[in-house]
């Protein structure tokens, strides 16, 4: 295969662009397609999809791509006009190369083009093709479909076609093999021939036996965004507005500077201007923001596959039920729970839904049920990953952690439910006797809970033993802006994120215990640890140290802790910049912000802090 | 960007103009490429950064962009001293992020041929690193260093800004 020689990076661009986001459309399609077979919309949709990456790859000269992509196609024609029937046998290999599809997608888009060992998908792909398999399957089954053998061979003249000619007629015409036929000689009998296969053969380098697994998946590019025209509408017109506040701002300016208003109007009409101001940039704020939005669909769809995959390597019936997958949240969120969400789909699939055997006898459908789940409730997201398994047994999670040395026979028994759900997301810590390529090894929970802490989300945890449990995440919207604390640590300016704190107190110095060490303050009935931003950020002390000072509270995923600060200045909504490459990852700071005098103020990080003071 | 580069790297080809910002250091003139200062402002509010290296003074706020700044005198081991009225930020690109450098005094913009350039000598006193020099320009009246401060920080430095 020859190296990217692309000279139009552009058109590659595109090509990526394109071919991106029609894989991430057909997994769900095809998983939906096998329920609802007979939906000819859909299947034309899957049908052109695939036709498309063919065209387009064909074009820019991927044949291995071209190649993998055809006779998939040529698989979904001969469905498509209802020669074959679909069944999970048909579904899984179609799956299978779609995946072999994703790979060489991922391939190219790193840049480096592989020999990738296509030949045995392909081949799972060739029977299906075969004159024969349609009667076959009719054979199977009784209920016979109308089927037209004779145009059987017409995809396979599509490998002849001049490739240039396919882009062109594949994003609009809907079915160009028909249009290929009379191109090319039929050989009225013949199996379509797997010539490129062949071809391929002799140059097959040692390649890995098996498409590493998971490269296809993260396919999926955030560098473009496609926006809605009327938002982009809506936008200008706010801009617009912007423009005549602008205009307005520089007449009374004029005005004054000439003297030709006195003091009391140009304070009215500064007033208004100010209020007009803030109104029209808040609205921008809030279109941009929306801008950045995407449906949380974007996460969502590629569970239906996980879920179907996962149900039959465990043989337990599942299905899963998705709500509110048009649910929009910001992209930089959107990116960040894919990978807890996997890990709760799995932990439900595999610990709490049951076999169907084990059902039945519980009294339960022999089918379980997973409902996935996200609405928005203020200005947060709550995705819920509900099942009707069996739920968390607390009895033999505490008797795992004891045994396994997390927590003393003591502690256990001292334990609420809800400590007791907390155990599970210790590092480390697994229920399952036997560590299985699915799960067991005790990283998975890990995983969710830093992934969640970053995103300053919460978790929580229900369940009823028998009846099944449902993990709830709550995250912000969005990453970008947040309401914050502005506090003083010796005339320097700091901000908390609101959503991590907790409450506020003013406390004379005196009532600080010490404890190993640590300082601490009883606060009502807990001990709270606390931080001196002055000592952790170095600040020179300025003036006389007053006793009375201020601890703000916060928590951060299940800990609090106290930052002592010398005072509050105030809750404002701000910004999030980041200090760039050079300054990232200084310990406890999580980005900057401007504040409205122009300076910089930089943002406490309470997750980096707390883990500092354990 | 990296086009920028050309004329100083390729400097074998020597009678090149290059265009250099000449800027004032403890009584020491330096010069940098043109292409890469983006501007050069003057001493805005300087926000401090805590627990970065000595000579990280802190970010400012440039146009909604925040900056961080070091100081030359303290990166080059040189006596510290009072900003004053001629004290400037030169705020330069450095492999595409923007980055500020508190300098004495900025001069002018000088345009020398590429083969005034000369080595710099064996040894070059004080603590300025070896790294960054790119070479001497020996004029009639007036030495001047040539610097590349992309050259600056050394790996373990970078590594010290990204992996504390």
């Amino acid at each position: 295969m020859p190296p990217i020689d692309c000279e139009d990076q552009e058109l590659l661009d595109g090509f990526l662009a394109e071919t991106t986001e029609l894989l991430e459309k057909l997994d769900d399609d095809l998983i939906t397609l096998e329920k609802t077979s007979d939906d000819t919309d859909l299947m034309n949709r899957i049908f052109r999809s695939i036709h498309t990456i063919k065209g387009a790859s064909s074009f820019l000269g991927f044949d291995l791509l071209v190649k993998v992509a055809h006779k998939t196609e040529d698989v979904l024609n001969r469905l498509r006009k209802g020669e074959l029937i679909v069944t999970s046998d048909i579904m899984d290999v179609i799956l299978e190369a779609t995946d072999l599809i994703k790979l060489l997608v991922s391939d190219i888009k790193a840049g480096d083009i592989q020999e990738r060992e296509t030949d045995g998908t392909i081949n799972k792909l060739l029977p299906f093709l075969a004159e024969s398999a349609g009667a076959q399957q009719r054979a199977a089954q009784p209920p016979a479909q109308p089927a037209a053998p004779s145009v059987d061979a017409a995809p396979s003249a599509d490998i002849q076609t001049p490739p240039a000619s396919e882009p062109a007629q594949s994003p609009e015409v809907p079915e160009p093999s028909a249009d290929a036929a009379p191109v090319a000689p039929i050989p009225p009998s013949s199996v379509p021939v797997p010539k490129p296969a062949s071809e391929a053969a002799p140059k097959k380098a040692p390649a890995p036996p098996k498409p590493a697994e998971g490269k296809g998946d993260d396919l999926s590019d955030n560098s473009t965004v496609r926006v809605d025209v009327k938002r982009l509408d809506d936008l200008m017109n706010q801009v617009g507005e912007l423009v005549l506040e602008r205009n307005r701002m520089i007449q009374i300016n004029q005005d004054l500077q000439q003297n030709d208003a006195n003091r009391a109007d140009f304070n009215e009409e500064f007033g208004k201007l100010t209020k007009r101001m803030s109104f029209v940039t808040s609205e921008l704020q809030m279109q941009v923001l929306k801008m950045r939005m995407i449906p949380v669909e974007k996460v969502f769809k590629k569970f239906p596959r996980i879920v179907r995959s996962m149900s039959r390597d465990l043989g337990k019936e599942v299905e899963l039920v998705i709500i509110g997958e048009e649910t929009e949240l910001d992209r930089s969120v959107v990116d960040e729970i894919g990978d807890p969400l996997i890990h709760l789909i799995r932990n439900a699939m595999d610990h709490g839904l049951e076999t169907p055997d084990e059902r039945t006898a519980a009294g339960k459908t022999r089918g379980g049920t997973l409902v996935l789940a996200a609405v928005h409730e203020g200005n947060q997201i709550i995705i819920s990953i509900k099942d009707d398994g069996r739920g968390i047994d607390t009895e033999r999670v505490g008797r795992k952690a004891i045994e396994k040395g997390l927590i003393t026979e003591e502690q256990f028994a001292a334990m609420g439910q809800r400590e007791v759900f907390d155990l599970l997301f210790l590092p480390g810590f697994s229920t399952k006797e036997k560590t299985t390529d699915l799960s067991g090894r005790g990283v998975g929970m890990d995983v969710v809970k830093t992934n969640i802490k970053k995103l300053n989300g919460l978790i929580e945890i229900k369940s009823t033993k028998g009846l099944g449990s449902e993990f709830i995440l709550r995250l912000p919207l969005t990453l970008a802006i947040i309401q914050s604390l502005l506090v003083e640590v010796e005339g320097e300016i700091y901000s908390i994120p609101l959503s991590s704190v907790l409450e506020t107190i003013r406390v004379d110095q005196r009532q600080f215990h010490l404890i190993g060490g640590q300082e601490v303050l009883k606060l009502r009935d807990i001990v709270l640890p606390l931080i001196r931003l002055q000592r952790v950020f170095n600040v020179q002390p300025q003036g006389e140290a007053d006793n009375f000072c201020y601890v703000v509270v916060v928590g951060a995923a299940e800990k609090r802790m106290g930052l002592v600060v010398t005072r509050l200045v105030g809750q404002q909504e701000v910004a999030i910049k980041s200090l760039g490459n050079y300054l990232a990852n200084i310990p406890g700071i999580a980005g900057s912000t401007i504040l409205g005098d122009g300076r910089v103020a930089l943002i406490i990080d309470p997750v980096a802090m707390s883990e500092g003071c354990e | 960007m990296q086009n920028a580069l050309v004329p100083v790297k390729t400097d074998n080809t020597h009678d090149e103009l290059i265009q250099l910002v000449s800027f004032n250091l403890d009584q020491e003139e330096y010069g940098v490429d043109v292409l890469k200062v983006r501007e050069i402002i003057r001493m805005p509010i300087v926000t401090r950064v805590p627990n970065t290296p000595h000579y990280v003074e802190g970010v400012i706020n440039l146009r909604g962009k925040v900056v961080p700044i070091i100081c030359m005198r303290k990166k080059f081991g040189l006596i510290e001293s009072e900003n004053d009225k001629q004290t400037r930020i030169m705020v330069m690109d450095m492999e595409g992020e923007l980055m500020g450098f508190i300098v004495d005094a900025v001069s002018e913009v000088i345009r020398i041929s590429g083969s005034e350039i000369q080595p710099s000598p064996a040894v070059v006193a004080g603590g300025i690193d070896q790294e960054c020099i790119a070479g001497v320009i020996n004029q009639a009246e007036r030495l001047l260093v040539l610097l590349n401060l992309e050259k600056m920080f050394s790996r373990d430095e970078k590594n010290l800004f990204t992996g504390m």
